[in-house]
């Protein structure tokens, strides 16, 4: 009780602190309007509005104020996603995919506002829950993580890989790893971290650094997505949306088991390593599908089916905070983005963080979903209209704003050519289905694993029993190698067999 | 077996077919990174004034892991294709999977890209560079069919070959040749594109929106956020920042 009662007045003070600066209604209305309208426009994506912002705003304000900025565009570009999947019936995000399912039928049928006014509020409902949660867990897996040393970093860095790179791959799982594997190898570039060693720099003094953070950010998810996007598209009729954008209370009152439900799930799945958004929409909508009485109406403009996607996805968000903070691993790829903006701030995530930085990041997150509910309740129509703007016009100034945000980052022209040689290799990635997020999570991570796994060589002299000598420490080890082999195909096949003796 | 199971099968005959390219690629990258990290020393040695204690903390160690690991892979991804039968399709069209509409498309994007970060960006004017760069890529990809890209192309072509031609060395960078040419380039692009391009909100709002983002974004840079930009001796910037740090800053500094 005590426990709690410490949180609440922590996260007190932090919003208090929060609300009373004038400046954090400048940088949070224009954050969470510019991440609504990544989200609304097809092409763009919620990954993409944290990343750009982390270019512009990532060391060029205090991080107080930068936080603000990127969680703000997150919290908004996951809501902005449904606007198109419900008017347009093509997902503004991966995120909002499911909702298309019951959002396009619910505005064919002439409720388009209904359905906005709910995905509004589901959304909101979504992101407190997740952010309660990020309140309560993030502080009982510190306490936890306390106990963590070397070789459980090693490890969980690892997991992360492997994870994300398991659930994020369309093809093969392998794929994933690979990806993680490419990831893991730029990380590799420069000067090692125990000895001072110069690696794979081909003689270019530039890369002695290291491989940057936001270039490669910037060039594995805006380059793919400005090649992919500049073609002449027909952009599907949209839907006529008439009256009032207001919730529908009856129906949040009728379903709060269901955005309950929705927003566990939501914060679950986003609490796993590299898994986003989109995971945790289908996820929940598939669970709400099978669990609820009304599973035979969803894709047939379901209200619950709406719920179940809307709310999960963005309580996704906080549970997406939980690893970042705790263990320095991001829980999803725009918190990748974000890990980027940590880090190009000296800011290093995990069981050392300062605590006032994680309640600040709560009371933002509060902050920021009342400011995505006024303004999806009031300036729909803006966003609406916003959906109309092709994405040809408004991908040639995306690039603009990459270029500069790049190259203000600190590397210069140097910064723009990574950008462009990684934007070429995730481009060709995306062609052949090679996920991209887990290339992305190696090169963050790729650092720490190198350093990590070897200083728990050295404390052991060279005694790989060192990664299964401590309980936390086997149990990744059984994690990780239960992944690995639960993609054979014998493994695959028993898992099937089972699954057919218990139907 | 009905039209879209069919879709499907073609669309994995043909991913599996290029797995096989991308396997072989990677196996040749895998094999050439642990062929580099060999040069990396293994065992106990000193470097930077610190000794290593043995193998396991050679800066070599981890890379091996990766590399390795990265081959394993690769070689099961090879196996994979050939049981699919990939390696049977990999040289046929459908292996390849070429589309010359969208290989144009692509090429056109990636030269557009290529002049614009190695010719403009470092030598030109970022607005002028920027405008050029958002004009062709609206004028070649909003509302045309076809070739529509090839002026868009070779504007920007010449505009970056010029720059990384005739000042190719970084002390030529701040010379305005190249400037006034990327600026007549831009003029006559907008100039087509009003004539041929599409008739609709996009056509009129073009010129405005490639003026007005990149001068915006380069003054909050500049003044605002006080960060390096790209190019201050460029022919507008280069005004912008004298007018504002003479004429204007003194304002409110006195």
């Amino acid at each position: 009780m005590e426990f709690l009662f410490g949180q609440m007045l922590g996260f007190a003070w932090a919003f208090a602190d929060l609300v009373i600066d004038p400046w954090t209604y400048v940088y949070l209305i224009s954050s969470v309007f510019l991440g609504i309208v990544f989200g609304a426009l097809p092409g763009l994506t919620a990954t993409l509005a944290v990343t750009i912002l982390t270019g512009f705003f990532g060391n060029k304000i205090p991080l107080d104020y930068a936080l603000i900025a990127l969680l703000g565009a997150y919290v908004g570009a996951i809501y902005g996603g449904s606007y198109p999947s419900i008017l347009l019936n093509i997902p503004g995000t991966a995120a909002s995919a499911a909702t298309a399912m019951d959002g396009h039928p619910l505005a064919k049928q002439g409720r388009g506002a209904e359905a906005l006014g709910l995905t509004t509020t589901g959304s909101f409902i979504g992101t407190l829950v997740g952010t309660v949660a990020l309140l309560i867990f993030v502080w009982v897996l510190l306490l936890i993580s306390k106990n963590i040393a070397s070789p459980e970093k090693a490890l969980l860095a690892l997991f992360g890989i492997l994870l994300s790179g398991t659930l994020m791959s369309e093809d093969l799982a392998i794929k994933g790893w690979i990806a993680g594997l490419i990831g893991l190898a730029l990380a590799m570039v420069g000067m090692d971290p125990i000895l001072s060693e110069a690696r794979y720099t081909f003689g270019w003094s530039y890369l002695l650094s290291g491989i940057a953070v936001v270039p490669v950010l910037m060039g594995a998810f805006a380059v793919p997505q400005i090649i992919e996007g500049l073609r002449h598209l027909e952009v599907g009729k949209m839907i006529e949306v008439t009256g009032r954008i207001l919730p529908n209370m009856a129906a949040i009152r009728r379903y709060l088991p269901t955005i309950g439900r929705s927003g566990v799930i939501g914060t679950g799945v986003g609490a796993l390593p590299g898994v986003g958004e989109d995971v945790a929409g289908w996820v929940s909508y598939g669970v709400g599908k099978s669990v609820s009485a009304e599973g035979d109406k969803f894709g047939k403009g379901s209200l619950e089916g709406l719920l179940c996607s809307e709310t999960a996805n963005n309580a996704c968000i906080g549970g997406a905070l939980i690893p970042l903070l705790v263990l320095g691993i991001p829980g999803s790829p725009p918190a990748a983005a974000l890990m980027g903006a940590f880090k190009i701030n000296n800011v290093i995530p995990g069981p050392t963080i300062d605590p006032a930085i994680i309640l600040r990041v709560v009371a933002i997150m509060v902050l920021a979903s009342f400011t995505m509910f006024v303004m999806g309740l009031f300036t729909a129509r803006v966003f609406i209209k916003i959906l109309r703007v092709p994405q040809t016009v408004f991908l040639p100034l995306v690039m603009v704003l990459t270029t500069i945000g790049s190259f203000s980052v600190g590397g210069g022209l140097n910064d723009l050519y990574l950008m462009l040689g990684v934007g070429a290799v995730a481009y060709l990635m995306n062609l052949l289905k090679y996920p991209i997020a887990p290339l992305v999570i190696g090169v963050i991570l790729g650092g720490l694993f190198d350093e990590t796994f070897r200083r728990t060589l050295l404390l052991s002299d060279g005694d790989l029993l060192a990664f299964v000598s401590r309980p936390g420490a086997a149990i990744l080890v059984t994690l990780n190698v239960a992944l690995i082999l639960g993609q054979l195909p014998i493994a695959k096949r028993a898992l099937t067999r089972m699954k057919g003796r218990t139907v | 077996m009905d039209r879209l199971e069919k879709d499907e099968a073609l669309a994995l005959a043909q991913l599996r077919a290029r797995d096989f390219w991308s396997a072989l690629v990677l196996i040749a990258i895998a094999l050439f990174f642990l062929w580099k990290t060999s040069g990396l020393s293994l065992g106990a040695h000193s470097g930077a004034g610190v000794s290593s204690a043995g193998w396991y903390t050679s800066a070599a160690v981890v890379p091996f892991g990766i590399f390795g690991a990265l081959l394993v892979l690769a070689l099961v991804l090879l196996g994979i294709s050939i049981r699919s039968g990939g390696a049977a399709q990999a040289m046929s069209g459908l292996g390849l999977g070429w589309n010359p509409q969208e290989a144009s498309r692509i090429g056109a994007i990636g030269l557009i890209l290529l002049c614009y970060i190695v010719g403009l960006v470092p030598r030109v004017d970022f607005i002028l560079g920027s405008a050029l760069l958002i004009t062709a890529l609206i004028c070649g990809f909003h509302g045309r069919a076809g070739r529509g890209a090839t002026v868009p192309v070779l504007a920007l072509g010449l505009a970056g070959g010029f720059a990384l031609l005739a000042y190719p060395q970084q002390s030529d960078w701040a010379q305005s040749g190249d400037d006034w040419m990327t600026l007549g380039l831009l003029i006559s692009l907008t100039v087509w594109h009003q004539y041929t391009g599409a008739r609709d909100r996009a056509l009129r709002l073009t010129p405005v929106l490639a003026l007005g983002l990149p001068l915006l974004l380069i003054c909050a840079m500049a003044f605002g956020f006080r960060q390096n930009v790209p190019n201050r001796s460029g022919l507008i910037f280069s005004k912008i920042e004298y007018t504002y740090y003479v004429h204007l800053r003194p304002l409110w500094r006195s």
